[in-house]
């Protein structure tokens, strides 16, 4: 476990650079083009991409949440009503906020809801989202009931309004690099604890790791992580609506990870864009990105374990390591899950 | 009194039909181990493959039942011997595989099928009248059918051969292995089992709800918070739980209005997952 720990950080902090990379290089399309619908489709990709580094937190502890459009809808509520009801205009300021709030609300249920693993976590997490949307849809006077909420003014950075479509993008942009950036210093940060707590939970324990200090940390870091998509997602549909977060969407951000590769941070960013491209392809007929989303995970979980990147990966490693004649190190660049999978 | 009465009826129906869901859900985490996320899916395929039958073969509504119910389980059958059996000990995988089905189904469903609601009605309508209190004709056929269901289910789990076998793989597969018992054989069959029950109450209810592509979802999500508060894997917290569940909705439903009943049942259910994950009648808790 610590020799392959070891090894794999460097290529954990290389994918993270690319996947940073890859956002920031996002800020060329304000600059290169005005056509509204790549605007869109790039508000797109990164909100899924944002909501997918959430998954892929708690993935890094073993623990597949479905609870993303939970803290995604406190995240975009959260940013609604500081616009709405307090005036509250400043992006960075509301950025923060929808940070900090869902981190709040994931202290409390962490303590609750990671006394569970395996299975019994999956359906907790489910099961809250359901709670989520009632509790949105009982809640008229605070969150709008079924309307949602409509209105809010357009967010600001030291005064200059970014209300239009380019603005939103920049905002979508900025917090997709937020996101991203807390996710890899906290993968990369705490990348043996959780490492541990992956391979075997009470085994790190009974060796002195306070293990639910770092999984409250996770999920809470995660839930953050969530709400910065769930605010961009309000932001660029104008509203808050239970709609934006129902149950199943969670269905999608496990689907980037899991399609896209789970090994480390350039799966996720790599997942999102294929599918979110390939469903908006589809768009005009929107039940084959379903059917495409499920075929593909049953592939990935039946032949391509490791997603589209751990794949990539695996079959070009022999043609790198025949080129520059080490073979002996092959294994040296495999991300850490698949290389502690085969052991027994 | 004839209000409570008339809620009452409509609890028991409703638990009858959740039970026969959930029936099935809890038989294939009990004996493999495997959330089937799928199982929405399987329902709204009985009801479409009943419609379908009527539609466009024409035959009438019993004979459509039973094809659902039998379509449904050739299909669970299929899927567990050639995908899921591959991977049936590891849990996320196994979440991960039918959750892929579950939205490869309902996208199929829409596909072939469209987004509206296609006329599929009860054959038999109309109201009982005793005692002053109205029963509708088609809730009282679904009620029989759903008893007579659930108490074969049983039957067959406690006094067949095959539920035994069952149950003994469900109890301890090593030991059962041992034993004779062949995994490779039994797991389709009771996976097939599980999900020609789902097919069979969606084949009986969807005509009376609502047939739609995405019907799957909240059955889904009533699925899970029965056999999560019965108890992942047990039979008999299964029932119970669904009962329970039908009557809470039906009252909530009559005196609340709105969904404050169902957000009642599931903070309920996380309370109870957090502190007895084995739920109120489970005994052991599996793989948690």
């Amino acid at each position: 476990m610590l020799i392959s720990s070891q090894e794999a950080a460097p290529a954990g902090v290389l994918a993270a650079a690319a996947s940073i990379a890859a956002i920031a290089l996002a800020f060329v399309v304000p600059w290169s083009t005005e056509n509204p619908a790549i605007y869109s489709l790039v508000d797109q990709i990164l909100i899924a991409v944002t909501a997918a580094f959430s998954v892929f937190i708690m993935l890094r502890m073993n623990l597949m949440t479905f609870a993303v459009p939970t803290f995604m809808a406190i995240g975009a509520y959260t940013s609604a009503l500081l616009g709405l009801r307090h005036g509250v205009t400043d992006v960075l300021i509301l950025g923060a906020c929808s940070f900090l709030v869902p981190m709040l609300f994931a202290l409390p249920l962490g303590a609750l809801v990671l006394r569970l693993s395996g299975v019994y976590f999956v359906l907790v997490t489910f099961v809250l989202t359901e709670i989520t949307q009632l509790v949105l849809f009982e809640t008229p006077g605070l969150t709008g009931g079924s309307n949602g909420l409509v209105g809010m003014p357009a967010v600001t950075l030291f005064g200059f309004e970014l209300g239009d479509n380019k603005g939103v993008l920049l905002v979508t942009i900025g917090l997709a690099l937020a996101g991203a950036l807390i996710t890899s210093a906290v993968t990369l940060g705490l990348h043996q604890h959780f490492a541990a707590i992956e391979e075997n939970e009470l085994l790190a324990q009974s060796l002195g790791l306070v293990v639910w200090h770092y999984k409250s940390f996770g999920f809470a870091v995660a839930a953050g992580v969530a709400g910065l998509a769930g605010f961009a997602l309000a932001n660029m549909l104008l509203t808050a609506h239970p709609t934006s977060f129902s149950p199943l969407s969670s269905v999608n951000y496990i689907a980037y990870v899991i399609i896209g590769g789970k090994g480390n941070m350039l799966g996720p960013v790599v997942g999102a864009i294929l599918l979110v491209w390939a469903g908006d392809m589809f768009a005009f007929r929107g039940e084959y990105s379903q059917f495409l989303f499920g075929s593909l995970i049953v592939v990935a979980v039946l032949v391509a374990r490791e997603g589209i990147l751990g794949t990539l990966q695996r079959v070009l490693q022999p043609l790198i390591s025949l080129d520059t004649r080490r073979p002996l190190h092959t294994a040296s660049t495999i991300p850490t899950s698949t290389a502690t999978e085969s052991r027994p | 009194m004839e209000g409570i009465v008339a809620t009452i009826l409509i609890g028991v129906s409703l638990g009858a039909q959740y039970a026969l869901l959930a029936l099935g859900f809890t038989l294939i985490f009990g004996i493999l181990g495997v959330v089937n996320f799928a199982h929405g899916g399987f329902y709204v395929l009985g009801g479409y493959l009943a419609y379908a039958s009527m539609a466009f073969l024409g035959t009438p509504y019993l004979i459509a039942v039973i094809l659902a119910a039998l379509g449904t389980a050739a299909l669970g059958y299929l899927f567990e011997r050639f995908l899921l059996d591959r991977l049936v000990d590891d849990h996320l995988s196994t979440l991960m595989l039918t959750l892929g089905l579950y939205l490869m189904m309902s996208s199929s469903l829409l596909a072939v099928f469209g987004p509206q609601s296609p006329a599929f009605t009860f054959p038999l309508t109309g109201v009982l009248r005793w005692h002053g209190f109205f029963i509708p004709i088609e809730n009282l056929v679904v009620l029989v059918v759903c008893l007579v269901g659930i108490s074969s289910v049983y039957a067959l789990i406690y006094r067949s051969d095959f539920g035994r076998a069952l149950r003994a793989l469900a109890d301890d597969r090593a030991v059962a292995t041992a034993q004779g018992l062949r995994p490779k054989l039994l797991f389709p069959a009771a996976f097939a089992l599980a999900t020609g029950l789902a097919g069979l109450t969606g084949a009986l209810v969807t005509p009376i709800l609502s047939l739609a592509p995405h019907v799957g979802d909240p059955v889904l999500a009533t699925s899970f918070l029965i056999v999560i508060l019965g108890g992942l894997g047990s039979i008999g917290g299964a029932t119970a739980a669904a009962f329970i569940v039908g009557m809470v909705e039906a009252f909530s439903a009559v005196y609340l209005g709105g969904s404050k009943g169902a957000l009642v049942l599931f903070v309920l259910v996380l309370l109870m997952l957090v502190v007895k994950p084995s739920g109120l009648f489970g005994q052991r808790v599996r793989g948690a």
